[in-house]
């Protein structure tokens, strides 16, 4: 039950703040910033990425610390790498057949 | 001989059963909240522009300010299990209640965000924008009705402290608080989803 991995305060009030300064920036590279095109990749393409990659960081995160996977059984990692895999491949696979199906 | 019955702990992978159970219900969880997130990706890149004109009716600044409160919150959730795990219970008390009270700030943005939509008449089955709106309602919806599933055993369990003792089982906060930060997790994506990513 009760383990101890040192003192985790120190951490929580980190990732706490992090936590903040990440939603600000979030908020700054989507309403202030506006990516130009690079190479075949649209600008805007850039901004949801850019916004996405801050909620994936801000995500582990939680995850990591929050929630311990940094320090429990390492198994209780696939409850979350399973999950997020199928996401991804369900993601590609609707937009993929979508396309096909309407746009050719 | 030692007790053969002790079936709080799975005798090899050392996680409290509990435990295990509450990150397999999160491993469904995701897969829920992915059906939404998928269906939305496709149908926002096909209706872009529908979307687009929809989430510029959300007021982005209130959901930033929910999510001050929700990160808030799963902190305090993080150090109440930090107090108990440690016999603290008035500290416990403190911030469990302030975990809660976030919910509660939440939730009254949350309406306020929601009444100002009704009355601008945005919301599915009106004229304009309704596909975006399906999702707006949908997302936020079950991801508020979350926030209050999750506040209904924190009070139950804040209640349980001021008895005898203080509250008995910190694994079962602890369980709790991962749903907890669940929630929270959710939001940091349905965050710039909705509100953010149409430039």
């Amino acid at each position: 039950m009760s383990h101890d991995h040192g003192n985790v305060l120190p951490s929580y009030l980190k990732v706490f703040f992090t936590l903040m300064a990440l939603t600000l920036l979030t908020v700054a590279a989507a309403k202030l910033v506006h990516f130009p095109d690079v190479a075949f990749i649209p600008g805007y393409v850039i901004n949801i990425a850019v916004g996405l990659a801050i909620a994936v960081v801000k995500v582990t995160a939680v995850m990591y610390i929050f929630m311990h996977l940094k320090f429990d059984n390492p198994m209780l990692r696939f409850f979350v790498y399973v999950p997020v895999f199928l996401f991804v491949v369900l993601s590609f696979a609707l937009n993929i057949l979508e396309k096909w199906t309407y746009h050719h | 001989m030692s007790s053969a019955l002790n079936l709080s702990h799975e005798p090899v992978t050392k996680i409290a059963s509990g435990k295990l159970t509450m990150w397999a219900f999160l491993a469904s969880e995701l897969m829920f909240f992915s059906g939404f997130f998928g269906a939305f990706i496709v149908l926002r890149n096909s209706n872009y522009e529908v979307f687009k004109a929809g989430s510029e009716q959300l007021s982005w600044v209130l959901a930033l300010v929910n999510t001050f409160i929700l990160i808030g919150s799963s902190l305090t959730m993080a150090l109440a299990i930090y107090h108990l795990e440690r016999q603290n219970t008035k500290l416990f008390r403190a911030f469990m209640g302030l975990s809660i009270l976030g919910g509660f700030g939440f939730l009254i943005v949350k309406y306020f965000e929601y009444s100002a939509k009704y009355h601008h008449h945005l919301f599915p089955g009106q004229e304009e924008h309704t596909i975006f709106f399906s999702f707006y309602f949908l997302m936020t919806g079950f991801h508020a009705m979350h926030v209050i599933g999750g506040m209904i055993p924190m009070a139950y369990m804040l209640f349980r402290s001021y008895g005898k003792g203080g509250y008995p089982y910190p694994v079962k906060v602890e369980t709790l608080g991962l749903y907890w930060h669940f929630v929270d997790l959710m939001w940091i994506f349905i965050f710039p989803a909705l509100y953010l990513i149409f430039p």
